[in-house]
């Protein structure tokens, strides 16, 4: 019989090998053995991915390592969801953020790029997708109560939506309720400012320090 | 690799050639340098006091001597060299006398500047070779220099190096060092392991220390780099085309000397001309008149079949700036567009081949991994155009998680060493321009440094014969 030592040394190794499938069988074979779901996740899926952003951190692997080693983990959570959710079992998280690509913008890399850290980092991350409506931000702030709702723009002509987000959250009663983050090329402090919006994040590495500071 | 970018039509090769042929046979060359003259003499040339008039069929049949390409040997064999066809070859720059600092000073360069040049060569992943001369180190006694230097350049590094060609005895002497090193003359004539860079003085003269240097590598079996310096408007015509025929008979020349004293030797054809700043009078090296002669050089050499040789990062400024990064750039990648094989001058150059810097050391390796990286040219194979993966990542989403991307970004998608490529608030936490960074990573390269093994009887033998030399040159 496997053990859940062994399980979860299988499950670091393969999504540090960036294997989906290999990572999915794994936890296929985990849920038929009993074992715990909750610490397959974090001692071993999430140590892995783990791994892969401190050698990040480094600079001894890149970008396309991370995002692979992510989806090779949301590939193994996705298969453990269904099981987790009929037990009542909970993954621990820094707190939920809410994040896409605003209404009329259709380049979502940078975002995707974005979720992914701040999934490494420990945060339960809702993705609304690109093109998103505003008034779907507000539902998603609704249903979710996140922390923190994010919005990317690429363009000057998308950028200014961004201010919707914050007066469409004020009209619904539910501003204060949640901090909201503002990036993108366009996108400077300054604008942030301009529009009340809580956090700037240049970057992905930038979103990541100030979700976790807000977090604290 | 890329194909070769041609400046000249075939006519206008042609046309050079029937020039400095011209000029062999109706002007002639002098060389101050008895030896070379009784050389000439024997081989039938006219010779008339110190001028040698060539026949054209005579250097024609000598410039056919000379092999197409040839391996220069190193210490470490997986740092072996080959030179012509489609190879090019990176090096420090050479034969400089100053250092120019990061805040703009200037100093007289020493011992410790050319190890360690020798030592940040050795370690770049860009420079193939250590070069030679790199520095003149002054606080040595002129008499020794040439063999502190080979020294060094055999203990701080295991790629290939070049010796001095300053004289025939100080030739003599780091041949024999490279002997000592390699196991005796017959194996460096085997394998050739030295390479010296010899310059006529033009116009259309050889010195006696330049001629003397040439003949005792070229008896020794040891590649030559024949080189001439033509400033158009001073030492030669202002018009390009009347420089590039003096240039060109020049080199010939030298490697007709060279083919005469030992049939086969392998001979690089080296062009370092450039132009006169009519304001000053002075050598003008960073501009595109200099690139053109680079790539008429590359080009004459594929016609005669024979390697070539021509500057690299070359600048006329003072400091790192950016004068110094776009003159640089044109003429390193003007070298490696055009199919030069050995590109003295890579790294390090400040005002036209007066000074080294550091930091322009480090800027210039970059300039050469750029150069490197571009010259590779582009992968064609079928898995590189990726359909599958196109197929499969569709319209919307992107290539960041794919198995493919991971195999191809380290293949094709260089990575920047001093560059700066960092979004604008993590740039601005220390706000490090260029030449800030390149001063940073220079001392931190040779803060890390380890010299590669040498055999310690190797060492010794080579430690007394130095004992003995200096003894002899300095009493």
């Amino acid at each position: 019989m496997v053990t859940q030592d062994e399980i979860n040394a299988r499950a670091k190794a393969a999504v540090m090998d960036f294997d989906d499938e290999l990572v999915e069988e794994i936890c296929e074979e985990a849920l038929e053995a009993k074992i715990d779901i909750v610490s397959l996740i974090q001692d071993g899926l999430t140590a892995g991915m783990n791994e892969v952003g401190d050698q990040f951190e480094q600079g001894t692997l890149f970008l396309p390592h991370v995002i692979a080693a992510s989806e090779a983990m949301s590939a193994g959570v996705a298969v453990l969801t269904p099981a987790l959710e009929a037990e009542g079992g909970s993954v621990k998280s820094k707190g939920t953020i809410v994040i896409g690509t605003i209404e009329g913008d259709i380049h979502s890399i940078g975002k995707d790029i974005v979720l992914t850290m701040l999934k490494i980092a420990g945060f339960k991350v809702v993705d609304l997708g690109r093109d998103v409506a505003i008034a779907t931000y507000v539902d998603a702030v609704k249903e979710h109560k996140p922390l923190i709702v994010g919005s990317s723009a690429l363009m000057t002509t998308t950028m200014v939506l961004q201010m919707q987000i914050e007066e469409q959250l004020k009209e619904a009663g539910i501003r204060d309720t949640v901090l909201t983050m503002v990036g993108g090329a366009p996108v400077t402090q300054d604008w942030a400012d301009k529009i009340g919006s809580d956090i700037y994040a240049e970057n992905a590495t930038d979103a990541v320090v100030k979700c976790n500071a807000a977090a604290e | 690799m890329l194909p070769k970018l041609d400046v000249l039509s075939s006519e206008q090769v042609e046309a050079i050639h029937e020039h400095s042929m011209k000029i062999l046979e109706e002007v002639g060359l002098d060389f101050l340098y008895e030896p070379a003259l009784e050389v000439f003499k024997a081989n039938g040339q006219r010779v008339e006091g110190d001028r040698v008039y060539f026949d054209r069929e005579f250097i024609e049949e000598q410039i056919k001597k000379a092999p197409s390409q040839f391996t220069l040997h190193a210490r470490n064999p997986e740092n072996d060299l080959v030179c012509g066809g489609d190879n090019i070859i990176f090096m420090p720059g050479y034969g400089v006398s100053f250092i120019y600092e990061a805040d703009g000073t200037r100093r007289e360069s020493v011992m410790e500047d050319y190890d360690n040049f020798v030592k940040l060569a050795g370690v770049s992943g860009n420079l193939h070779m250590t070069g030679g001369n790199i520095a003149d180190p002054s606080d040595v006694p002129d008499e020794i220099r040439h063999l502190k230097m080979l020294y060094s350049s055999i203990k701080n590094s295991d790629k290939c190096f070049m010796g001095s060609a300053s004289n025939r005895e100080r030739a003599e002497d780091v041949i024999e060092m490279a002997s000592i090193l390699f196991g005796g003359r017959e194996a460096i004539k085997e394998k050739p392991a030295l390479i010296c860079l010899i310059n006529s003085i033009t116009p259309l003269k050889f010195d006696d220390y330049m001629a003397g240097s040439l003949m005792a590598y070229a008896e020794a079996g040891q590649p030559v780099v024949i080189a001439a310096l033509v400033m158009a408007g001073s030492t030669g015509p202002a018009s390009i085309a009347g420089s590039l025929s003096l240039q060109n008979a020049e080199v010939l020349a030298g490697i007709a000397l060279a083919q005469c004293v030992n049939p086969g030797t392998p001979v690089v054809y080296a062009s370092s001309s450039a132009i006169t700043d009519m304001k000053t009078g002075a050598l003008s090296i960073g501009n595109p008149e200099c690139a053109l002669f680079t790539a008429s050089c590359a080009q004459m050499g594929r016609h005669y079949g024979i390697p070539t040789r021509s500057g690299g990062g070359l600048t006329d400024s003072k400091v790192v700036d950016a004068q110094a990064g776009y003159e640089s750039m044109m003429t390193l990648l003007n070298a490696g567009v055009t199919g030069i094989n050995y590109v003295l001058h890579t790294a390090g150059i400040l005002e036209g081949y007066m000074a080294m810097s550091y930091e322009k050391f480090v800027v210039d390796d970059e300039i050469a991994g750029m150069v490197l990286r571009y010259l590779k040219g582009i992968d064609f194979s079928e898995d590189a155009f990726a359909f599958d993966v196109i197929k499969k990542v569709g319209p919307g989403e992107h290539f960041l998680a794919q198995k493919h991307t991971r195999k191809y970004y380290p293949l094709e998608l260089r990575d920047a060493e001093l560059s700066d490529r960092l979004p604008y608030n993590n740039w601005a936490k220390e706000g490090l321009d260029t030449l800030q960074r390149a001063n940073k990573q220079w001392q931190d390269v040779l803060a890390t440094y380890e010299a590669p093994e040498l055999d310690p009887a190797v060492d010794e033998a080579l430690q007394k014969f130095m004992e003995k030399r200096i003894a002899e040159l300095t009493k």
